[in-house]
C-alpha cells in the first residue's frame, strides 16, 4: 500500500539545512494497522505530510498503492489524495463556519459527486459515527470527541484506502479517545489501511506494529506483542 | 464543481464585514452611476455642434476713449481694414455668440399677441454675418447689402426681415413651413419675414434649453455691446489676431482694444462645466480606489484568517485552482449583493437628484455598465489575494499552530 524507500527531506534557511527524515524506508502493507511513535521534533509530522501527499520529497522514493508519487505536480497530489487518503488531524480541522454535513461535504465536492451521491454518502458516514441527529450543526456546538467522529467520518466518506491520522485522540479525555480509537479498529477490520502518529503508548500498542521514528529515521520495527517491553521499559 | 452553497453559509456566518463591504460597493455604484450620467451629459453638452466655426474665428471689441464717439463711423472704417487682413476669410460687427453675453427675445407666429411666445436669442449683424460665423445656410437666401440698417441701439428701430435657425423655424412653425412666414414681436403689428434659415446656432448661452432658437436682424446697432466677429483661414486664427490687435490700434490709438479667439471664450463658458467633469470623475476614480482596496483588505484579512483552513482544504484534495476560485466566488457574491444593491440605491438617488437638481435620468445601459465595471475592479481587487492563498500549502493542516 504505501512504500517509502531512502526517502529525505530536508528544509533549507539562508544558514542552516535541517535533514527532517533522512533515508527513511518503510513499507505498510494493504490492510494494516500501523502506530508511529517518536520524540518531538523527530521527523513524524514530516513523515505523515510526505506519506499524506501534503509535501514532496526532497529525494528517494515513494510508491502509495503502487504508483511512483514521489515527482507528481500539485493537480495530480491533489486528486490522489482526495481519492485514496483520508485525514484525521489532532485538531480536528472541521471548518468552522460550515455545518457537519457541509463538513464532510467538502472532498466530496472537490472528488466531483453529484448532489444525490454526496448526501447519500454523507448520510451513511454520520450514521456509522452515531451523529446522524447532528447534520445541521456547527462543530462549535459539539464535544471535542463528536467533533472528531465528524472529522473521522469526513475522511470515511470518500471511502478511502489509506487513512493518515495525527494524534487522533491528541485532545480528547481518556473516555472519548477510547471511543474515537475503538472506532478507528473497527474502520481497519472493515480492510482500510491506517497510519496513526500518535504519542499515546497505548494507543500504539493497540495497531498491529509500531514503527519509532528517531532523528529522522525507522529506528525500530516490532510486532505489537514486543512493543509493550521498548515502551515500558 | 462550485460551492455556492458552502461559500454562502460560510459569508453568513460572516455577514457584517461582508454586508458592509457589499454596501460599499452598492453605495459606489449609487454614485458612480449617477456621477457617470452627469459626466456623461456634459460631456455630450461641450462635444454639441456649434453651428458656428469656433476654431476659426477671433473676436475684437474696443472702448473709446473719447466722449461722443462715431461708433458707426469707427464700424465701417474697422470692418474695411479688417476685410483687407491676410489670413481673413470674413468678418462682421455683431455679438460674438457662445460666450454667456446676449439679448433674448420672444417671439409670435401672428400680430398683436403677449402670451405664448416662442423664446429665443438675437444677433444683429450684417451682409457678413452667416459667412463671419461660418454659419451653414439651409433655405432661404442671406441678408445683402441693401437689407442692413444702421440703427441706434435706444432708437425703437424694426426689423422687417430676419434669419433664423432651423431649431427655431421648427418651433415657429412645427409643420416645416418657416421660409417666407412673417414673425411678430410681443403686442407688436411689424411684420417680420423669415427670409433665410440657417442649421444651427447655439446662440449666447449654450447651456439655457433655449439654447439653438436663435433669430438674426439685418442691421449694424450702434451699441457698445458689439464684437468684431472676424472668420479666419484655416490655420491662421493666432496671426489673425495678433494683426488685429495692431491694425485695430494702429487704426486709431485713441481707444482700449481688446482681441480674443472665439475658442478660449467658449472654453470660459464651459469651465463649469469642464470642472464638474474633472471633479466627478476624480471622486469615480477615488470612490472605486477605495472600494477596491476594501476588497483586497477584506479578502487578506479572511485568507489570513483562514490559513488553516485553506490547508485543510488543499489536505482534503482541493487543487490551487479550487482554492483560487473559492475566494473569487466568495468576492463575486458579495459583489453581486453590492451591485444589486447599488443597482436600486443608483435608481432611488436618480430619482431624488432628478426631482431636486433637474439632474438627467439614469439609463439602466449606464448603471449596468459601471456595474460590470465594477464587478471586474471587485475582481481584479479579490484575485492577487486569492492567487496567493492557492499557494497556502496543504501541510498548513498538521501544523499545531
Amino acid at each position: 500500500m504505501l512504500k517509502m524507500h531512502n526517502v529525505r527531506k530536508s528544509y533549507r534557511t539562508d544558514t542552516i539545512e535541517t535533514h527532517a527524515l533522512r533515508d527513511f524506508s518503510l513499507e505498510v502493507n494493504e490492510g494494516e494497522f500501523v502506530s508511529v511513535t517518536g520524540p518531538s521534533g523527530s521527523g513524524k509530522t514530516t513523515f505523515l505530510n510526505i506519506a499524506g501527499l501534503l509535501e514532496t520529497p526532497t529525494g528517494g522514493q515513494y510508491l502509495l498503492d503502487g504508483q511512483d508519487v514521489s515527482d507528481l505536480n500539485d493537480r495530480d497530489r491533489s486528486r490522489l489524495r482526495n481519492e485514496k487518503i483520508g485525514f484525521i488531524f489532532q485538531g480536528f480541522n472541521l471548518i468552522p463556519d460550515l455545518d457537519l454535513f457541509d463538513n464532510i461535504d467538502v472532498p466530496l465536492r472537490y472528488r466531483g459527486f453529484n448532489a444525490k451521491e454526496r448526501k447519500k454518502r454523507i448520510e451513511k458516514v454520520l450514521e456509522q459515527v452515531g451523529l446522524s441527529a447532528r447534520a445541521r450543526h456547527l462543530p462549535a456546538q459539539l464535544s471535542g470527541g463528536q467533533q472528531q467522529r465528524v472529522a473521522i467520518a469526513r475522511a470515511l466518506a470518500g471511502e478511502p484506502r489509506f487513512l493518515l491520522a495525527d494524534e487522533p485522540t491528541g485532545n480528547l479525555d481518556s473516555l472519548m479517545a477510547r471511543q474515537v480509537m475503538e472506532l478507528l479498529e473497527f474502520i481497519n477490520e472493515w480492510g482500510t489501511t491506517i497510519v496513526m502518529v500518535t504519542h499515546d503508548p497505548d494507543l500504539a500498542r493497540r495497531a498491529h506494529r509500531n514503527i519509532q521514528i528517531v532523528d529522522g529515521q525507522v529506528a525500530d520495527l516490532r510486532l505489537q506483542s514486543a512493543l509493550g517491553e521498548a515502551v515500558t521499559a | 464543481m462550485l460551492e455556492l452553497r458552502p461559500i454562502l453559509s460560510a459569508l453568513w456566518r460572516h455577514k457584517i464585514s461582508a454586508l458592509l463591504i457589499a454596501v460599499q460597493l452598492g453605495l459606489t455604484l449609487a454614485i458612480v452611476g449617477n456621477a457617470t450620467v452627469v459626466i456623461q451629459e456634459r460631456i455630450e453638452r461641450i462635444a454639441r455642434p456649434t453651428g458656428v466655426a469656433v476654431t476659426d474665428i477671433v473676436t475684437a471689441q474696443f472702448m473709446p476713449i473719447a466722449k461722443n464717439y462715431d461708433r458707426l463711423e469707427a464700424f465701417r472704417l474697422d470692418l474695411d481694414m479688417i476685410r483687407q487682413l491676410p489670413g481673413v476669410a470674413a468678418a462682421t460687427v455683431s455679438r460674438a455668440p457662445l460666450t454667456g453675453g446676449g439679448s433674448g427675445t420672444g417671439l409670435y407666429t401672428a400680430p398683436n399677441q403677449e402670451i405664448g411666445a416662442t423664446g429665443g436669442a438675437q444677433f444683429w449683424g450684417d451682409e457678413h454675418l452667416i459667412d463671419a460665423l461660418g454659419m451653414k445656410l439651409v433655405a432661404g437666401r442671406a441678408f445683402t447689402p441693401n437689407d442692413i440698417t444702421e440703427a441706434s441701439f435706444s432708437s425703437g428701430w424694426r426689423p422687417n426681415m430676419a434669419i433664423v435657425t432651423q431649431q427655431l423655424a421648427d418651433k415657429l412653425f412645427a409643420n416645416g413651413e418657416a421660409l417666407g412666414q412673417s414673425i411678430y414681436f410681443s403686442g407688436e403689428d411689424n411684420p417680420i419675414e423669415i427670409v433665410g434659415i440657417v442649421e444651427r446656432n447655439l446662440g449666447p448661452w449654450p447651456n439655457s434649453h433655449n439654447a439653438g432658437s436663435t433669430v438674426f436682424f439685418p442691421a449694424v446697432m450702434d451699441t457698445q455691446w458689439f464684437d468684431y466677429v472676424v472668420r479666419a483661414e484655416p490655420g491662421q486664427r493666432e496671426a489673425v489676431a495678433k494683426l488685429l490687435e495692431e491694425k485695430l490700434a494702429e487704426r486709431d490709438p485713441q481707444r482700449v482694444v481688446a482681441v480674443n479667439l472665439l475658442e478660449d471664450k467658449l472654453d470660459r463658458y464651459y469651465a463649469g462645466d469642464n470642472t464638474m467633469i474633472q471633479v466627478l470623475s476624480g471622486v469615480v476614480s477615488m470612490l472605486t480606489f477605495i472600494v477596491a482596496l476594501g476588497i483586497v483588505g477584506l479578502t487578506v484579512f479572511w485568507i489570513t484568517q483562514r490559513q488553516k483552513q485553506i490547508g485543510v482544504r488543499r489536505a482534503l484534495g482541493a487543487s490551487r485552482s479550487a482554492i483560487s476560485r473559492y475566494f473569487l466566488l466568495e468576492n463575486l457574491m458579495i459583489a453581486t449583493t453590492g451591485i444589486v444593491l447599488g443597482t436600486a440605491a443608483a435608481q432611488i438617488f436618480n430619482r431624488f437628484l432628478a426631482s431636486e437638481f433637474e439632474q438627467p435620468a439614469l439609463p439602466l445601459s449606464t448603471t449596468a455598465i459601471c456595474a460590470l465595471i465594477l464587478f471586474g475592479i471587485s475582481l481584479a481587487a479579490a484575485l492577487v489575494p486569492a492567487l496567493r492563498a492557492a499557494n497556502i500549502s496543504p501541510a498548513m493542516a498538521t501544523r499545531s499552530v
